[in-house]
């Protein structure tokens, strides 16, 4: 094959193999779920193990939440199944593809990232249940990355963009823009650890993942971001009180 | 006249599109929303009256010992075994059953191209691809690799897919209560679950509302909708999330929230065949390693 082309045909095949890559698999974007099966079983409770922590400091600080205000139950449990309903909405694209929010980086900032890694595991498990999205082995992975990961990034980069007086709106936008590449960025390597490269190990892998996942990711960030800020500005425009309401789980958007 | 003219054929399309919508549901392909298909389909399986536990804990180990084992084989027994529950003992359409297992194709797709296929300056490997700035190799035992990941992939799929597709997520939350999951958290997933619904519902009257006024008619349009449809269904979601609480404490809710669960019955023959086909997995396993 090496010998039998000229480079002028092996540009050709290069750049057709490049426009396959970038259109073929863009009409189905979704957030990054590790499939079930994907990850050999030492790596399956490595990241189970990892997240006990943090789902253990979320669990805390619900109980406190709960015990002060029996009330937030409803107010939590309507929060997960927002997020559940947000992340599997198609949003509007570009090429007429499907694809679909995290709804993570919003989450984080209305509800706080501790409730948020609880609320972000229910959510995962009934994605596997009800959408197959996901699965139970990966279940550890998948909530360190989308659950724990991506909302703390989205809501550091709030509060720390909040702090430095930035408009609120591009802090938002930042936010969930950049917690989803985030999240994006930590599944590539809980894949590239999975499978290291031959070649050039771990390091070499990630790029592979993050360049394969790279076109259907980083507008779906871009996208996500815009639409976030559309929602927040819908809801200081309409929902103040309810606003007000929701501090009770975090001292999110007050 | 035009004018009504050209609105009497978009309407005309946009029911040719729910028409088209409804009879989606067999098509083999990636789709979405298909939240209610999986939950409908588990309702009316024929392995609905099958033991819950029974059956997560024997598809949970299925899946383990697909993974754990690594091996083609027991990978392609999981696949016809689940395929024969799901299908032939559950009564689910074979076409409704391949486009559940196709959902995550994509991701198939592209993560197990990204572990196939290795790039590097010097055209090594045995196939290789010159891409302007490097090489693209290949060589037969790194797809061979892919086929059998692809095949693992699928056999952990179809194991978990059995329980999903015939136990409503209400009862495989009953086994996690048995199992001692703390109790806060079952709470929330019996609410969560049936919030879902509700919030879904909604949601589909505002989509229609706003697509019956043209709200998605271009991409900006389409957005700012999805953004105004986002943020209301916040606000209503809270003010259910009130009411809710308070028709509960109506009812006497005083910190316990109590579902109803049936009982089904564990017949001998369930727990011999699920043994056997278990310790058939393992020996093929050891067999062939």
């Amino acid at each position: 094959m090496n010998t039998s082309l000229n480079i002028r045909e092996k540009r050709f095949i290069a750049v057709v193999a490049a426009i396959a890559l970038v259109f073929g698999f863009t009409p189905v974007a979704n957030a990054m779920h590790i499939m079930e099966g994907y990850l050999p079983v030492g790596f399956c409770i490595a990241w189970g193990v990892i997240c006990i922590p943090f789902l253990i400091a979320g669990y805390m600080s619900m109980k406190k939440t709960l015990k002060e205000n029996p009330k937030t139950i409803t107010l939590l449990a309507m929060a997960g199944a927002y997020v559940f309903v947000l992340s599997s909405l198609k949003i509007p694209s570009v090429t007429g593809s499907c694809s679909h929010m995290t709804g993570t980086g919003l989450g984080a900032i209305l509800f706080g990232p501790a409730p948020i890694s609880i609320l972000g595991l229910i959510v995962l498990v009934f994605q596997s249940t009800l959408l197959a999205h996901g699965g139970v082995t990966t279940l550890g992975a998948n909530t360190f990355s989308m659950a724990v990961a991506g909302p703390f990034a989205a809501y550091g980069i709030y509060k720390l963009g909040l702090k430095l007086k930035i408009n609120k709106h591009v802090v938002v936008f930042l936010a969930a823009a950049l917690g989803d590449f985030f999240t994006y960025l930590i599944t590539s390597f809980q894949l590239a650890l999975a499978y290291p490269s031959e070649a050039g190990g771990v390091a070499a892998s990630s790029i592979k993942f993050l360049a394969v996942f790279a076109p259907t990711q980083i507008p779906l960030a871009i996208i996500e971001g815009i639409l976030t800020v559309v929602i927040i500005i819908g809801l200081e425009t309409y929902a103040q009180p309810e606003l007000n309401d929701l501090g009770y789980l975090t001292g999110g958007v007050r | 006249m035009e004018n009504s003219l050209g609105k009497s054929i978009n309407f005309i399309r946009t029911s040719e599109k729910a028409e088209h919508q409804v009879t989606h549901h067999h098509k083999i392909g990636h789709k979405h929303g298909e939240g209610s298909a999986i939950d409908f389909y588990a309702y009316a399986s024929k392995l609905r009256c099958w033991n819950p536990t029974f059956k997560v804990v024997f598809s949970f180990l299925t899946l383990l010992l697909c993974i754990g084992l690594n091996n083609p084989f027991v990978s392609i027994a999981v696949i016809i075994g689940m395929a024969y529950l799901t299908v032939l003992k559950g009564g689910l359409s074979l076409a409704a059953y391949i486009s559940v297992l196709m959902i995550p194709i994509t991701f198939i797709i592209m993560g197990t191209i990204a572990i196939g296929v290795d790039f590097s300056s010097q055209p090594i490997g045995q196939f290789n691809l010159f891409l302007g700035f490097g090489y693209l190799f290949t060589s037969v035992d790194k797809l061979q690799e892919m086929a059998f990941l692809m095949l693992k992939v699928f056999g952990a799929i179809s194991a978990m897919i059995m329980m999903t597709l015939s136990t409503p997520s209400s009862e495989i939350i009953g086994v996690l209560r048995k199992a001692h999951v703390p109790k806060l958290i079952i709470e929330l997933m019996n609410l969560i679950y049936r919030y879902i619904f509700i919030l879904m519902d909604v949601f589909n009257n505002m989509r229609n509302s706003a697509d019956s006024r043209q709200g998605y008619c271009d991409f900006k349009t389409s957005c700012t909708t999805f953004g105004s449809v986002a943020s209301n269904l916040l606000v209503v979601s809270l003010k259910k999330a009130n009411a809710y609480y308070t028709a509960m404490e109506a009812r006497g809710y005083e910190g316990d929230l109590i579902f109803l669960e049936d009982e089904k019955k564990m017949p001998m023959r369930h727990l011999v065949i699920g043994a056997a086909f278990i310790i058939f997995l393992i020996i093929l396993g050891i067999m062939t390693h």
